[in-house]
């Protein structure tokens, strides 16, 4: 061979190796094209000429062709040129295998070892030929080279072999392999999946058409009730009586034991299985489900069957296409698949505006895939239910609040597949049902709540059709008595100016608010009835109560008004603020906004003002002098979590911050026990015209500790 | 041969051997062309299957966990344990106690008295399960949930509880349950984010929720949970005053300068970003219907408490879950603050309950005259239990009670959990799990299994490994399965 081309085929066989590395690192992302897959499936031909071909590659230098042939150059070319073929016919076999590999039905161990396995085997057989020059010519690698290659060779196609014919498959003529079904429990019969399997297992390879031991087939029904050359096998309902039994149960050496001493022994859950079934009358059609849930044949099989499967996620028809599914699909209607691998699709309709019957006739083509449909509070009418009973496999309907009443329901009948039906807060009546319900024959459950439909007519329903599930109200409804809650206030705040109109309000349709203006307690008779704001211009309490037919009157609620007639035009802190309790800094004072208590709320951590290493000090300034009478300062007192009143608040007053002069002085009394307070400090002098105010408030000493304590304050009231 | 050898060494010189490589380069990019995803990474999850479908048929298509932050004490209510009313005062065995740890707040107690609940029980339903009197309402639906007495948790203290609870790891940065479903199974309203978050608060010692809890954690930005506000305004500025059509027009123009910015940075959290902007845009048009209640009937504002009107109250998020998840909403998670009861427990736990027990119940009972319980599993429960000896003084009518991470109590309800059971028991002082013990992981296994996604399937690649809700552990609680 011309050492160019030579050289070329070497670097061929590199690329290849390459490429077939770059398959497996990506063989599971792998998406081939239609035209790409008889390339896969030409595997199975390929795969036989590297077989043969490395085979003999491999084991040609070894063959006794004696030593001169063995080290002729053209020998050795000669095997070269076996090895370079057959190698490049396993990369192109193994790209073709990975091809194959992502077509349906290939998964599992054997995959994987087979993959593997002829990769490697590839991979020996470039490396082989790539140093082969080398190293060939010594008889240990020689053989060495040779008996790997060939177990390669061996246990590759095993592994393929298995993939292809399954598991077993050399041996399966001599050991009956029994091969379960994947039958769901709700499936199974007891006869052709429990007990017939068994006789397959232990006994159809002596009593079959071929051996026909006895004279007794074991194969089918038929044989089973003629019985053999003794007699018939059973006495239907009496497992001991029976001669079946008594064979399997003779001591093992006894010459009529079956099975025959060597052969492999029936379990005695098997024994268990056989006699309960010749007890229970050896019925051949008997489906396991049909069985009470405790009886013993019913609950030993169980263990047999995997976990029950939802029959409901079994489908026969084929999916639809995922491109027009996509097509289909909008921001109002949703369509999705039940679950992976399911044909099955849920459709939802959503938002009241833009529903049309034009969004159930659009669905058309994947009619048959629709399995639920959800319909909720949607303006649908009778006329469209028309094109919902074309949804031939519909299971689940939700018409809950729609517009159709019983002349719709009629339309539905032809759904025979529908097991669950919505109709809560619809206008069907008890006579549309109760005509209505008997073509119903698969459905399972319906709800009707919020329906004309009385209690007694639910329980009606339920008598005349104990095999659907009804689901009416709570039945509680109508039958609590219920506290309404307090009335509200809708003004933003409850701190004014000059004057306020109190907005009160209820979140109760048809509540009735009453309320007081002096501190006394409303009541349902004699206290005003809430109908148009309240005026006030002065601070007031206002307490309030709500009251409906039906309901017990609310707790009696309290709404502090408070004025707040003079607003200074422009403030400044003259000490700054706790760090944790900064609120809106200066501003603070006249936001109206009133703090709370409770430390997770937000009024309580952004609307006080925190002080404690140093006086709370403020300075107001007015633009023109205003007549002072009275002074308040809103504060907060929660002893167990360290905020105490301030020790003394003071009142400065003058023309200017130079002038000013101490209006009034107020200390706030300590709490006798340890309470919650939420109170204003207040004072009252002769009016007096300022320009200038200045506000001190002390925190406390404690008494022991001579250390400063919190205090919080927020609202400032001048007037 | 030996000169063979040695031509074909000189030969493949660096340089041929490069240019054999760049033909192997061909060939890698020849078979690149039948793997799609290569570059891309998207579409296909980790199991090679595509994202947003349920891996089996599922039994509940939507989640509502109403969770009770802070933690509940189970021995107030639902786990009655009348031997500690028996042995009230008397010191818990040491061999009870074991060798639980203990938080900082009782570390330094001296002595562990057992406290019985000041609150009697009853037997309910056809399971006779044990509810005390502080919960009326949930007495009521006792044969539609699934009471689970034998949750236990390895987390503490309330913070790493939580996350633990809701995202399977104590430690945060990972996806929020909602988040994982999400992922697994997308939206099914395309109007609506798939995952919804609403807080409440009451009286109660309170505990603080944080975003971090419905974090998307390393997936995608859009799985994100979406925190509605609790004001008037669930979801603020849905009518701007803007047309649709200038909405549009604007939301087209800002997509383009995205595009061009993702186009240039490369960074998918732009992708994530339009595509929120989207789901904002059309939630204008599904959010006004969700949160209209005056087409709810008269009995619905009996049935959930009459503050199921009062904007922020967890009777209202109750009901606006209920309003949700019939609109197709995946996963709404309430978090109602209040529950942390180290001290003053008779009074707050009182008030508590009368928070939660009608709302809570009226959800059940809600979704079921609807039909739609059988698609919805609803949640209740704390991130862990408490302790049944007190914490601080215990007095005549008053106690606390610790955190307590061996056993605690949930309850669930439709979406194909049996209902009208007890699960799992507790031993006679209500401190070790005696029966059927629930991990939070299996815990979070069950509830994906509901969903119809294989715990060990739903899976993420992050920084080199794979990520699962339930780490490497979990298995489904078969017992409670319908």
């Amino acid at each position: 061979m011309h050492p160019r081309l030579r050289q070329a085929a070497a670097q061929g066989l590199i690329v290849l190796d390459i490429f077939v590395c770059f398959l497996l690192l990506f063989a599971d992302r792998l998406v081939l094209p239609y035209w790409l897959q008889p390339v896969g499936r030409m595997h199975l031909m390929l795969l036989h000429f590297p077989l043969v071909l490395l085979g003999i590659a491999v084991w040609l230098p070894l063959l006794g062709l004696g030593k001169d042939n063995a080290q002729s150059v053209s020998f050795v070319r000669f095997g070269r040129a076996f090895l370079w073929t057959g190698t490049w016919l396993a990369g192109l076999t193994v790209v073709m295998g990975l091809f194959l590999s992502r077509e349906d039905g290939y998964a599992g161990d054997a995959l994987t070892r087979h993959r593997w396995t002829g990769a490697l085997l590839f991979f020996a057989a470039s490396m082989l030929y790539l140093v082969s020059g080398k190293v060939w010519s010594r008889k240990i690698w020689t053989s060495v080279s040779a008996l790997s290659i060939t177990g390669l060779l061996l246990v590759t196609g095993h592994y393929g072999a298995t993939l292809t014919h399954g598991d077993g498959f050399i041996l399966q003529p001599i050991v009956r392999e029994m091969n379960t079904k994947p039958v769901s429990i709700d499936q199974a019969v007891v006869y052709a999946d429990i007990i017939q399997p068994i006789l397959e297992r232990k006994c159809v390879t002596c009593h079959n058409p071929n051996k026909y031991k006895g004279e007794l087939l074991l194969t089918d029904s038929m044989g089973l009730l003629k019985g053999g050359k003794t007699g018939p096998l059973f006495v239907p309902g009496d497992s001991r009586a029976s001669l079946m039994m008594e064979r399997i149960h003779l001591p093992i050496g006894d010459e009529k034991h079956m099975p025959p001493e060597g052969n492999a022994q029936l379990t005695s859950a098997e024994i268990t299985l056989l006699s309960l079934w010749i007890d229970h009358g050896i019925g051949f059609q008997k489906k396991l489900v049909s069985l009470p849930e405790d009886d013993s044949l019913r609950v030993m099989a169980a263990a047999y069957f995997m976990p029950v499967t939802d029959s409901s996620s079994l489908f026969d028809f084929p999916a639809a296409d995922e491109a027009l599914i996509t097509r289909l699909t909008t921001a109002d209607r949703n369509i999705s698949h039940v679950s992976r691998q399911s044909p099955a699709l849920e459709v939802s309709i959503y938002r009241r505006d833009g529903y049309g019957v034009k969004q159930l006739e659009e669905l058309m083509d994947i009619r048959q895939q629709v399995v639920t449909l959800k319909l909720n509070k949607l303006p649908v009418g009778d006329d469209d239910l028309k094109v919902i009973g074309r949804f031939e496999n519909l299971r689940r309907l939700e018409l809950n609040f729609s517009d159709i009443t019983d002349r719709g329901l009629r339309e539905l009948t032809v759904l025979k597949q529908l097991r669950t039906l919505s109709l809560s807060g619809t206008r069907v009546t008890y006579e549309g049902l109760k005509q209505v319900l008997p073509s119903f024959r698969s459905v399972h459950s319906i709800t009707l709540w919020n329906t004309v439909l009385s209690t007694q007519d639910v329980s009606g329903l339920r008598q005349a059709f104990p095999g659907i599930d009804i689901v009416g109200g709570s039945g509680y409804e109508g039958k609590d008595t219920l506290t309404l809650n307090p009335p509200q206030v809708k003004n933003s705040t409850l701190v004014f100016r000059d004057s306020v109109a109190v907005q009160l309000a209820h979140p109760v349709r048809g509540a009735e608010i009453r309320y007081t203006l002096d501190g006394s307690a409303p009541d349902s008779l004699r206290s005003p009835v809430f109908r148009n704001a309240i005026q006030i211009a002065g601070n007031t309490r206002i307490m309030a109560r709500a009251y409906k037919s039906g309901w017990y009157g609310s707790e009696v609620v309290q709404f502090d008004f408070l004025k707040n007639a003079i607003v200074p035009d422009s403030l400044r802190l003259l000490y700054p603020l706790n760090n944790v309790h900064l609120a809106a800094g200066a501003q603070t004072f006249f936001d109206t906004k009133l703090g709370v208590f409770g430390a997770n709320n937000p009024a309580w951590a952004n609307f006080w003002a925190g002080a404690r290493k140093n006086d709370m000090g403020l300075v107001c300034f007015f633009n023109k002098p205003v007549s002072l009478s009275t002074f308040g300062l809103h504060y907060m007192v929660e002893e167990e979590t360290g905020i105490h009143p301030p020790e003394v608040i003071e009142v400065w007053g003058g023309a200017d911050e130079q002038s000013l002069k101490r209006i009034a002085t107020i200390r706030p009394e300590r709490p006798v026990k340890k309470e919650k307070l939420l109170k204003i400090a207040e004072a009252s002098f002769p009016a007096r015209m300022v320009s200038c105010l200045k506000i001190i408030a002390k925190p406390p000493l404690d008494r022991k500790s001579k250390q400063p304590r919190l205090i919080l304050v927020d609202e400032m009231f001048l007037n | 041969m030996e000169k063979e050898w040695l031509e074909h060494g000189f030969n493949m010189n660096r340089r041929r051997f490069l240019s054999t490589m760049s033909l192997g380069l061909g060939s890698v990019a020849l078979g690149s062309l039948l793997v799609p995803d290569l570059f891309s990474g998207l579409g296909l999850g980790e199991d090679g299957l595509p994202e947003g479908v349920a891996h089996f048929a599922p039994k509940a298509k939507r989640v509502i966990y109403l969770f009770q932050n802070g933690a509940p004490a189970q021995q107030e209510l639902f786990d009655y344990k009348p031997k500690l009313r028996e042995m009230q005062g008397q010191e818990i065995p040491p061999s009870v106690r074991g060798t639980q740890r203990l938080t900082g707040m009782t570390a330094f107690q001296s002595s562990f008295p057992l406290v019985g609940s000041f609150i009697d029980f009853k037997p309910y339903g056809q399971s006779q399960a044990w509810i005390s009197d502080l919960l009326p309402y949930t007495a009521r639906i006792a044969d539609d949930i699934c009471i689970i007495r034998s949750m236990y948790t390895e987390a503490i203290n309330h913070d790493p509880a939580l996350t633990f609870l809701q995202t399977g790891a104590q430690q945060g940065n990972r996806p929020s349950m909602g988040s994982w479903l999400s992922y697994g199974l997308g939206n099914e309203n395309k109007n609506l984010p798939a995952f919804t978050v609403l807080l409440s608060r009451g009286v109660g010692n309170g505990q603080g929720v944080y975003s971090k809890l419905w974090s998307n954690g390393f997936l995608d930005s859009v799985h994100q949970g979406v925190q509605f506000s609790n004001g008037e305004d669930p979801v603020l500025y849905l009518r701007d005053g803007m047309s649709r059509q200038d909405r549009r027009v604007m939301l087209d123009q800002l997509e383009q300068l995205n595009s061009e910015a993702y186009r240039e940075f490369g960074d998918p959290e732009i992708l994530a970003r339009v595509r929120q902007y989207e789901m904002a845009y059309r939630m204008q048009t599904e959010v006004p219907e969700v949160m209209d209640l005056s087409k709810e009937p008269d009995s619905i504002v009996k049935l959930y408490g009459p503050d199921c009107l009062v904007p922020g109250t967890f009777a209202a998020n109750c009901l606006l879950a209920r309003k949700l998840s019939e609109k197709g909403v995946r996963f709404v998670q309430l978090y109602h603050q209040g529950w942390d009861q180290h001290g003053n427990l008779p009074f707050e736990i009182r008030s508590q309950a009368k928070d939660v027990d009608q709302a809570s119940a009226a959800l059940v009972t809600d979704l079921k005259q609807q039909g739609l319980l059988d698609e919805t599993l609803v949640i209740w429960g704390g991130e862990f239990g408490r302790t049944s000896y007190t914490q601080g003084k215990l007095t005549a009518d008053n106690y606390g009670r610790d955190h307590h991470p061996r056993c605690f109590t949930i309850w669930m309800a439709g979406g194909g959990v049996k209902p009208g059971i007890v699960y799992g028991e507790t031993d006679d002082f209500g401190y070790n799990i005696a029966k059927d013990p629930v991990h939070v992981h299996d815990f979070h296994a069950t509830v994906l299994h509901l969903l119809g996604l294989n715990h060990e399937k739903l899976v993420f690649k992050h920084l080199g490994r794979r990520y699962r809700l339930t780490d490497v552990a979990g298995k489904v609680v078969d017992g409670i399965l319908s």
